[in-house]
């Protein structure tokens, strides 16, 4: 498993290298994708073959994998590979706007590296750097279209990530700081020696240090009242960044809320984490799903369905209990997917309307099949239709509602998911299927040809939105259970 | 009758440091120039370093030491010499704008400081020398410099506030979590010195677009 995971890290910082190197050529989009792509391979064996999910450490304490790293180390790394392929196309002349192009790839690759990282190491200071460099690295990248509003975004999004990742860090110290009497005063923070020590850990500060923690890392989740700066950096960035914030970087800071939540709950008992993971997730669903209804950007309004999806995630694992808990892993994978496809699918429209504003845009399918087809198979997928995956995944956390005689928030899920698709939906429908007139100038701009790198990216992430919504492969399957065994309970 | 409790030298040279950086993010409310909100901040890195000496002193703790001096080093030369040289020269006004005006700030910010004690005295916490609850002035220094973050719309400002809350952070640890730095310590200044070039990079970009660090007109983005 050790050799996997060297080679996974690796490989995109080697990419990174040789981008500083090559600058702005073909060459450096070339290898950070065949980097990226061979990292995301490297991850599937670390991860499923070497029984990876009975938890084990690696180079001594340096690399710890489980089911819940895992499922979130094959969430990131599948983005991070589809973004790159994507990006080469989209860093083509006259389709992405990328001002900053002789960085871009380092960046990209140095952002991998660092979302690779974070589900891999074995100790909370480790961790909370890992996430810190996901922020200085990221916010670079959002501004890479350099125009004001990205400037704006990327301002807010530093400000505001550090200043969350600082409260988080504090979290850490008080969290190792309830240790000190059992553990001594030097000691290093991996996972395993705080749970093992958990049932000695001071009760107060830990329940105190996961607050700091969930509020801190829960700022980089989206999760609502800390949300003020994902819908600018996501609608601002260029749309694979876009994808890579949505589909990776939300989820490795939940990762990080989630470990820390893992720990939490073997010192002071599962309510205190369910609680506090309910009312957080409960409020994102809320108002994102409101305010679905009321965009019209539609770079802005998946967005905001980020937000909602977090919530989601955070409301399974709240509900508790082993079903509704494999439903929300099970949901981070098939998120991942569909939110790729669906800021994928926007990046081409907006390369080929240049605006973001939903009601300039029509009749898409007629005009430029292929895109007006995956956005259109990108706003079902997100909303959670079926066979898609995300419908699999939210039918599994009602249920596991269901199953924990939790009617009221089952039933609070359901009507609120129904209303971002109500939201989603109908703009994506107007912008796709409405008829409009377009004039002479936009008929040859927007019948340009597909770009074939991007295609593949959107058909892969597609594919598996779709087949995971009717098929879980086993050793997935043993997975998702093993997380769930994590922090939900044994199944 | 629980018996009175003991000060030596340490212990009230720790005090006296504690006040000390208690003072400096109060004092920041007081500052309008972004000048002198640098310099505030590099005295209240001096606290911290100074903090972590008497720490590493008291405890013979080598590791704890060399930390402090590496703190002395970034946070109280050259970040402060960074964020100069990379904005404040280069632009033309220097008086930042408030949400909040001068006297209220300093209320709310006392008052920040009362919540943070109040709120630290819960927690069993033993600091190393700070005087009880320890956890209550580092706690000051998180929340005043969040709330000096969002009430001055200022580039350098913002910087500065989030220097202090992440300040705060750093006192923390050493206080509650003295084996920790050893751990993170100075990956967290290694973490920081980068972050703070990014700072100046995008702090640089929006002074170059108006020769302003002001961000009163960053409101395009809303919903």
């Amino acid at each position: 498993m050790a050799i996997w995971l060297v080679i996974m890290l690796a490989l995109p910082l080697a990419a990174a290298a040789a981008g500083v190197l090559l600058g702005d050529r073909p060459a450096s989009g070339r290898l950070s994708a065949v980097a990226a792509a061979a990292s995301f391979a490297a991850a599937l064996v670390a991860v499923f073959a070497d029984h990876a999910v009975r938890g084990r450490h690696a180079f001594g304490n340096t690399f710890f994998l489980d089911g819940l790293s895992g499922v979130f180390l094959i969430a990131v790394a599948f983005v991070y590979a589809v973004v790159a392929v994507y990006s080469i196309g989209y860093l083509r002349p006259g389709i992405g706007h990328i001002r900053l192009r002789r960085w871009y790839w380092p960046l990209l690759d140095v952002f991998g590296f660092a979302l690779l990282a974070t589900p891999v190491v074995a100790n909370l200071g480790v961790l909370w750097v890992a996430v810190e460099l996901t922020t200085v690295v990221s916010a670079l990248l959002v501004t890479a279209e350099g125009s004001d509003e990205s400037l704006e975004a990327g301002w807010k999004y530093i400000v505001i990530g550090s200043a969350g990742l600082a409260i988080g860090l504090f979290g850490i110290v008080l969290i190792y700081a309830a240790g000190v009497p059992s553990l001594g005063v030097h000691y290093t923070p991996t996972y395993s020696t705080l749970a093992h020590a958990a049932p000695h850990l001071n009760g107060s500060l830990v329940r105190t240090g996961f607050a700091f923690a969930l509020v801190g890392f829960g700022t980089k989740v989206g999760l609502v009242p800390m949300h003020a700066w994902l819908p600018d950096a996501h609608s601002e960035g260029p749309s694979p960044v876009s994808a890579m914030l949505s589909g990776a970087l939300l989820a490795a800071a939940l990762y990080a809320v989630l470990r820390i939540g893992a720990i939490t709950q073997r010192a002071v008992g599962p309510s205190y984490v369910h609680v506090l993971l309910l009312v957080f997730g409960g409020l994102s669903l809320l108002l994102a799903a409101f305010f679905t209804l009321r965009q019209t950007n539609y770079k802005r309004l998946l967005a905001y369905s980020s937000i909602e999806h977090m919530g989601i995630v955070s409301l399974g694992i709240g509900i508790g209990g082993p079903i509704a808990a494999y439903g929300a892993f099970f949901h981070v994978i098939v998120h991942a997917a569909a939110k790729t496809l669906a800021f994928f699918g926007a990046g081409d429209l907006l390369s080929r309307y240049e605006t973001r504003d939903a009601d300039d845009v029509r009749g898409v399918i007629r005009l430029a099949p292929f895109t007006g087809a995956m956005v259109l198979l990108g706003a079902l997928a997100i909303t959670g239709v079926p066979p898609f995956g995300i419908f699999r995944s939210e039918l599994l956390i009602v249920t596991g509602g269901f199953a924990q005689s939790k009617y009221a928030l089952a039933g609070l899920l359901v009507v609120f998911v129904n209303v971002a698709f109500v939201g989603v939906y109908q703009l994506f429908h107007r912008m796709v299927i409405s008829p409009g007139e377009p004039t002479p100038r936009d008929r040859t701009r927007l019948s340009r040809p597909e770009q074939p790198l991007m295609a593949v990216a959107m058909i892969a992430s597609l594919a598996v939105v779709l087949v995971l919504g009717v098929w879980i492969p086993s050793p997935l399957n043993r997975l998702l259970h093993a997380a769930a065994t994590v922090i939900g309970g044994r199944v | 009758m629980p018996a009175a409790p003991h000060y030596d030298f340490v212990h009230a040279t720790a005090a006296i440091i504690a006040i000390l950086a208690l003072l400096s993010g109060l004092s920041l409310l007081l500052v309008k120039q972004v000048h002198e909100q640098v310099r505030v901040y590099a005295v209240q890195s001096v606290c911290a370093a100074a903090y972590t000496l008497l720490v590493g002193v008291n405890r013979v703790d080598a590791a704890l030491i060399v930390l402090a001096v590496w703190t002395a080093l970034i946070k109280v030369v050259v970040i402060p010499i960074m964020i100069d040289r990379a904005v404040t020269r280069r632009v033309s006004e220097h008086e930042v704008p408030l949400v909040v005006q001068v006297p209220m700030s300093l209320l709310i910010g006392v008052t920040l400081a009362g919540l943070a004690y109040w709120s630290a005295s819960a927690l069993p916490t033993h600091g190393a020398l700070l005087p009880m609850p320890a956890l209550g002035m580092p706690l000051s220094l998180v929340l005043i410099g969040f709330f000096f973050m969002i009430t001055r719309q200022n580039v350098i400002s913002q910087i500065v506030g989030l220097l202090t809350l992440e300040n705060g952070v750093f006192i923390a640890t050493v206080a509650i979590a003295p084996g920790l730095p050893f751990a993170i310590g100075f990956l967290l200044l290694l973490d920081l010195l980068p972050a703070v070039v990014f700072y100046g990079v995008f702090a640089r970009l929006i002074a170059a677009r108006a020769k302003t660090t002001s961000i009163e007109d960053m409101a395009v983005l809303r919903g």
